[in-house]
């Protein structure tokens, strides 16, 4: 019979939860990453022109912003940059999840998932720069002056943010779905479009909606790689800075954090919803 | 094979969308610095259509423009920028002294050490950095001097701030202890770090912001650009701008032609276009800054045609250039601002 080794009695499982000072950890956290927000947040109904002395409380800032040519044209540029990108980045991303999940180990797998996931390790500027660049030399060459090179500089650091829910969720589907279609002599195009597709879309939804707020989100790329007449929304917040901020600012701010919220709970419902 | 061609399609599309046509021009500026009305109107006496962005720094402005292919026509750099980006050939001789409404380009503004005899640039704006005085807190004798932030009298002690910009503080330090600029002496530079550290005692801050600082008066005095100083007193009349008597700092913004501009012609429309006094008046009242047109007075808000901040006063200090220093001075002062930081 083999010997059952005696086990320290416990109360209940390790979890950390229940560590001292756990909670008020949790509570500086939460308000250093939020507090900031929310008094930006609050500021942007200041009456008077200060940022840091509230008077009263007025939309009016809210209304500047929304008649201001400026922001419009900005926002509308940021919109449809971040459109597009999504596009181009999901289809990328969903391509490069189906080729890379549920499948045997294939040579040189760590160095694909790097080469996919490159724009969330290399820092930012260091992109941005090499963007600018590489753009720069071809648009000498070339000539050619597009919106185009944005959206594509939008497109590549977008497709590792759509890629990780779409692999997230493939991973949590069977293959014998798959398989039963096979067997029902469905070609590789049908499963995919009546089986495949329909059972992953929830990652795929949530891929693009995570790409859609990085792209409208993004600072330093757009500020270095936007061409002539491709300022976007973050971009003229940041020429604002020499002349001064007003809550309009705030304004903006608010909203953009409005919208990006909004955004962010979708997703989160998506993902979180069930898991088999 | 027809969804790669699909897709090259596809992505063509969106690169075909955005070729550059005549009649148009991209203008590259300080954000929050044109006004739009002055865009409009040049498109619609000219039919050229004109694009504007921002930038927050003559640095980041410069490198995008030395990335190349920017796409940009026209950029606005500081004076010291212009020098810098004709030594890189970064930009092109536009004749500026040739075009139809240089004769009303004040003379004091025509020999530039940056550009002399106007070949290059086309100034936009100009401004001074002085001192913004909230008078109801002290009006006394050292009124017209740097002595106000240098060796301030008790009512505006611990109620300073000094703009967070080397040049500027140092040139104003050189100015009040009467010492030469781009000063390479040992002893003076000596001499110009004691003053600075024993009338940091004396200081709140150093930082911008300066407009909400004084017009919440959570500072009574402080080093500042005469423009932000002009916008604080539509808030506190009591607050003045001073040009001190041992003299201070001028800055001014230019236009000027990219090398690789692609629109060259529209371009020096456009830089002609902005040397006529009614247009130059309208950018003025936008950004509240003095113009170096000749007869713009008429055309800008009267309250800011006979501002001090803009057009100065009897015994008002003289607003001077001072161009780049040498890289060992450069050092020395970098030296003596990270001293004053600590």
């Amino acid at each position: 019979m083999p010997d059952t080794v005696a086990l320290p009695p416990r109360s209940r499982p390790f979890d950390v939860r229940y560590m001292p000072g756990f909670t008020s950890m949790a509570w500086l956290c939460l308000i250093g990453l939020y507090a900031p927000l929310l008094i930006m947040a609050f500021f942007s109904f200041n009456e008077s022109r200060s940022v840091t002395t509230f008077t009263d409380f007025s939309f009016r800032w809210y209304q500047i912003a929304a008649d201001n040519a400026g922001v419009k044209d900005a926002t509308i540029l940021s919109l449809k940059l971040a459109a597009l990108s999504t596009v181009f980045a999901t289809i990328a991303a969903t391509m490069a999840g189906l080729a890379t999940t549920r499948t045997r180990s294939f040579k040189g797998q760590a160095f694909v998932f790097a080469v996919i996931n490159q724009p969330l390790m290399i820092p930012e500027i260091v992109t941005a720069v090499g963007t600018l660049t590489f753009f720069g030399i071809i648009k000498q060459v070339t000539g050619i002056q597009s919106f185009g090179f944005l959206v594509l500089a939008h497109t590549v650091f977008c497709i590792p943010f759509a890629y990780m829910p779409i692999r997230a969720r493939l991973e949590d589907m069977d293959l014998t779905f798959e398989h039963v279609a096979a067997d029902l002599y469905a070609s590789p195009w049908k499963a995919f479009r009546y089986v495949t597709f329909p059972m992953m879309l929830p990652g795929i939804i949530a891929g693009a909606m995570l790409a859609f707020v990085i792209s409208l989100d993004d600072v330093i790329i757009s500020l270095l790689v936007a061409g002539a007449g491709e300022t976007t929304l973050p971009v003229w917040m940041i020429g604002q800075l020499r002349r001064g901020l007003t809550p309009e600012v705030n304004a903006i701010s608010t909203v953009l954090l409005g919208v990006t919220i909004i955004f962010v709970s979708f997703f989160f419902f998506l993902t979180f919803r069930k898991r088999k | 094979m027809r969804l790669t061609s699909l897709i090259a399609a596809g992505v063509g599309l969106v690169f075909a969308a955005g070729q550059a046509t005549a009649g148009e021009l991209h203008f590259y500026n300080w954000g929050n610095y044109t006004d739009p009305k002055v865009l409009e109107k040049f498109t619609a006496e000219t039919g050229i259509d004109i694009t504007l962005d921002g930038y927050d720094s003559n640095d980041m402005m410069l490198a995008k423009v030395k990335a190349g292919g920017s796409g940009y026509d026209l950029a606005v750099p500081s004076g010291f920028m212009v020098k810098i980006m004709t030594d890189e050939g970064l930009i092109q001789k536009a004749g500026v002294n040739q075009m139809a409404n240089f004769k009303n380009v004040e003379d004091q503004w025509v020999d530039v050490y940056f550009d002399p005899g106007r070949e290059y640039s086309v100034p936009w704006q100009w401004g001074s950095t002085g001192i913004s005085l909230n008078t109801k807190y002290y009006d006394g004798p050292k009124s017209d001097s740097w002595a106000l932030v240098f060796d301030p009298p008790e009512e505006l002690k611990n109620r300073i701030n000094m703009v967070s910009e080397m040049s500027d503080v140092i040139a104003a330090g050189l100015f009040y202890l009467g010492l030469p600029q781009c000063n390479g002496n040992k002893a003076d530079l000596k001499k110009l770090n004691d003053m600075l550290q024993s009338a940091k005692e004396d200081w709140r801050t150093i930082d911008y912001g300066i407009v909400e600082k004084m017009t919440s008066e959570d500072v009574y005095a402080s080093h500042n650009w005469n423009g932000a100083s002009m916008r604080a007193r539509r808030v506190i009349p009591e607050i003045k701008y001073i040009y001190p008597k041992e003299g201070l700092n001028a800055w001014m913004d230019n236009v000027v032609l990219l090398s690789d501009a692609k629109n060259v012609d529209e371009a020096k429309v456009f830089m002609n276009f902005l040397m006529a006094p009614e247009n130059a008046g309208m950018i003025s009242s936008f950004a509240g800054y003095a113009n170096a047109i000749k007869g713009s007075a008429e055309f800008m808000n009267p309250d800011m045609a006979e501002a001090p901040e803009i057009v100065g006063y009897e015994g008002a200090g003289k607003p001077e250039f001072i161009p780049p220093c040498t890289q060992e001075v450069q050092a020395m002062y970098t030296k003596i601002w990270n001293n004053l930081l600590k």
